[in-house]
């Protein structure tokens, strides 16, 4: 086991890497900018060291400062958490290159993995399903009503140049597809000066389902169940949960067993989080895949009872699958995460500042992880993640009503978040009854604009004690 | 300068008289003339926040002709003040000292070395005289040397690193009297 890793992040992952390490008898040492003297991360890690001012790209992106702290500090391995460089291959390299031990895939699989285009290719081989796409450029409308018919409609046109939501027509019918397609190819010239356009079948109401991978340095891989994420606001999530209501046992099992073969066949090592889409028959398209361990893989914790994180150390290590996971991957239970952002509740304007109260929820089947405390500091440099409320119950109403009672106890003030934000949603009859989609949060702000302001005497937890 | 007392009162929410008000006047000219960019005092009789655009570094200012201004603003003892002033990029909270001297920081994480080679003679030598750019020491870091420059021009007081011990950003490595 190592004798000493180096955290390359900061925030609530790199205080759960510091603390994973703690409980393993490994030595901590983490790195921070100016901005960050006073965190957490800082001050729990056996050693620390500043390697910038507050920007990112000069502190916490810059691969001389973080490696020439590791050499100085002479670790055996760093964890990259999530985000920053934790999918940078040519960081993975240097790692490599200075021997030190990169706590992930080996850097060409980042790099497959991380290649759109590539990544498509690698799973399409591996009998993955895919969302379906023209794969090239389709020449004429002729072509796009072939190819649309043999797809299903609806489908979208993409400008090959492009990027933005220029150029991009979404087709339901094929008799609005020549028009559509001629509309489309003008724009992309106009815009990119490139009209050639590609296709793919477009999903109206997808749900986001994406599945937790393990793999060791034997070539085992191992699927730990997906999760649901399908409330998101500009494509950002809010709120996780496993597992999802939509994946039935058989899916899970033959798509789990689909995903081991592929990875096992690319070489894939440590974590990983496979993203799909399901459309409204409940077939499954995969999208893209991540590197690393993220944000919400605590609710996977919750439901599997696996450490996540220390299954990433011991894995790095050298460590077999099979003594890390030693029994059959069972799902119990049903566990949700809000994800609590240093933002306004309704104008989700940034909310950098000093928490002058900060209680924290507890109690049977509640979890925070967070890096923040009262008389903390939020940064304006970095995201606004302050704290994730993950509830673990016995199915998904006994989770959500403890998380509704979580919220109403976790008070921040001096900063606004994004609490009730949450409590708005989990008093919300469609996020309850379950059957939404990526859509929900525009339908969520539809109906919150409708309903009139709550009656006097309404208690905010978050309101300021006098 | 009376919408600048307008904004002082709405923010302390002290009423002013006109004496004091030529108080706050003097405060304010001395913070600008000092390059002060940023100015916050919290006091049981007066809290103010001041905040000027854009200013030149200014790293020391005079504690004591400073403590005397804020004592005729408020009118309540000196005792329980608590001012920082933000001096611009230079930012030193324990800046004024008598000596007035600069630290050079480390712009990067390595292991700090005073010579050019094992056994060579340092770069520089307490009592030198350097001017800015002269290389003062070098810094390895991922198997690079990188010489490091000064900023200042003045007299090599204190070597704050020793050779061979590591070092990270923003770490003080020498203290120079500039000229």
């Amino acid at each position: 086991m190592f004798r000493k890793v180096l955290i390359a992040n900061r925030g609530e992952i790199a205080l759960r890497v510091i603390s994973a390490c703690k409980e393993m008898g490994i030595r901590t040492v983490a790195v921070y900018s100016e901005a960050d003297r006073n965190s957490l991360h800082v001050r729990f890690a056996d050693e620390a060291i500043c390697i910038g001012p507050p920007r990112s790209a000069e502190s916490y992106l810059n691969v001389p400062a973080v490696i020439s702290a590791a050499e100085i500090a002479d670790v055996d391995a760093i964890h990259p958490g999530y985000g920053l460089l934790s999918e940078n291959a040519n960081f993975a390299e240097v790692c490599r290159a200075s021997n030190i031990k990169f706590i992930g895939p080996p850097p060409e699989v980042t790099r497959m993995m991380g290649e759109k285009s590539t990544a498509r290719q690698t799973m399409k081989k591996a009998k993955v399903p895919i969302l379906p796409g023209s794969d090239g450029i389709v020449e004429s409308e002729k072509d796009a009503l072939e190819w649309a018919k043999s797809v299903g409609y609806p489908v979208i046109l993409k400008a090959v140049a492009g990027g933005g939501g220029r150029g991009m027509r979404i087709c339901r019918t094929a008799e609005e597809l020549p028009g559509l397609y001629q509309q489309a190819s003008s724009e992309a010239a106009g815009a990119f000066g490139n009209g050639d356009l590609y296709m793919e079948k477009f999903i109206e109401r997808p749900r986001h389902i994406e599945f937790q991978v393990l793999a060791d340095e034997h070539g085992n891989v191992m699927s730990l169940g997906e999760r649901e994420c399908s409330i998101q606001r500009r494509h950002q999530k809010l709120i996780e949960e496993a597992p999802s209501l939509m994946v039935s046992p058989k899916l899970r099992a033959e798509l789990g067993a689909t995903i081991q073969k592929c990875l096992k066949d690319i070489g894939y090592w440590n974590a990983g989080t496979i993203e799909f889409l399901m459309d409204e028959d409940g077939k499954i398209y995969f999208i893209e895949m991540n590197t690393r361990i993220q944000v919400e893989h605590c609710v996977t914790e919750m439901v599997t009872g696996i450490d996540l994180v220390k299954a990433q150390l011991r894995i790095a290590a050298g460590e077999k699958l099979s003594d890390i996971v030693t029994k059959p991957v069972a799902i119990t239970g049903h566990a949700i995460e809000c994800r609590i952002n240093a933002e306004h509740p309704e104008k989700f304007t940034p909310s950098a500042g000093k928490i002058t109260a900060f209680n924290v929820p507890g109690g049977n089947g509640v979890r925070v992880d967070t890096a923040q405390y009262a008389e903390g500091v939020v940064p304006p440099y970095y995201d606004s993640l302050i704290a994730k409320l993950i509830c673990h119950g016995k199915d998904r109403e006994e989770s959500m009503n403890k998380m509704q009672r979580a919220l109403s106890q976790f008070v921040v003030q001096g900063i606004h978040t994004s609490i009730p934000l949450h409590q708005k949603i989990f008093a919300d009859a469609e996020f309850r009854a379950g059957q939404f989609d990526t859509k929900f949060m525009e339908r969520f702000f539809e109906r919150q604009n409708k309903t009139p302001p709550p009656e006097e005497g309404h208690f905010d937890p978050n309101e300021p004690i006098r | 300068m009376k919408g600048k007392a307008e904004a002082l009162r709405g923010a302390g929410r002290v009423m002013m008289e006109e004496n004091s008000l030529d108080k706050l006047r003097e405060l304010v000219d001395f913070l600008k003339g000092n390059g002060i960019a940023e100015f916050d005092i919290d006091r049981p009789d007066l809290k103010m926040r001041i905040k000027f655009a854009g200013t030149a570094a200014a790293p020391g200012i005079d504690a004591s002709q400073l403590a005397g201004l804020l004592a005729g603003a408020g009118g309540a003892t000196a005792a329980h003040a608590k001012a920082t002033a933000v001096a611009g990029a230079a930012a030193e909270e324990k800046a004024a000292e008598a000596e007035k001297l600069q630290e050079v920081k480390s712009p990067i994480v390595g292991t700090f070395y005073e010579s050019p080679s094992p056994g060579a003679p340092p770069f520089v030598k307490i009592g030198d005289q350097v001017e800015v750019g002269q290389v003062l020491c070098i810094i390895e870091a991922m198997k690079l040397m990188n010489e490091i420059e000064s900023d200042v021009a003045g007299e090599v007081v204190k070597r704050i690193a020793s050779s061979g011990e590591p070092v990270e950003y923003g770490q003080p490595l020498f203290a120079i009297r500039p000229r």
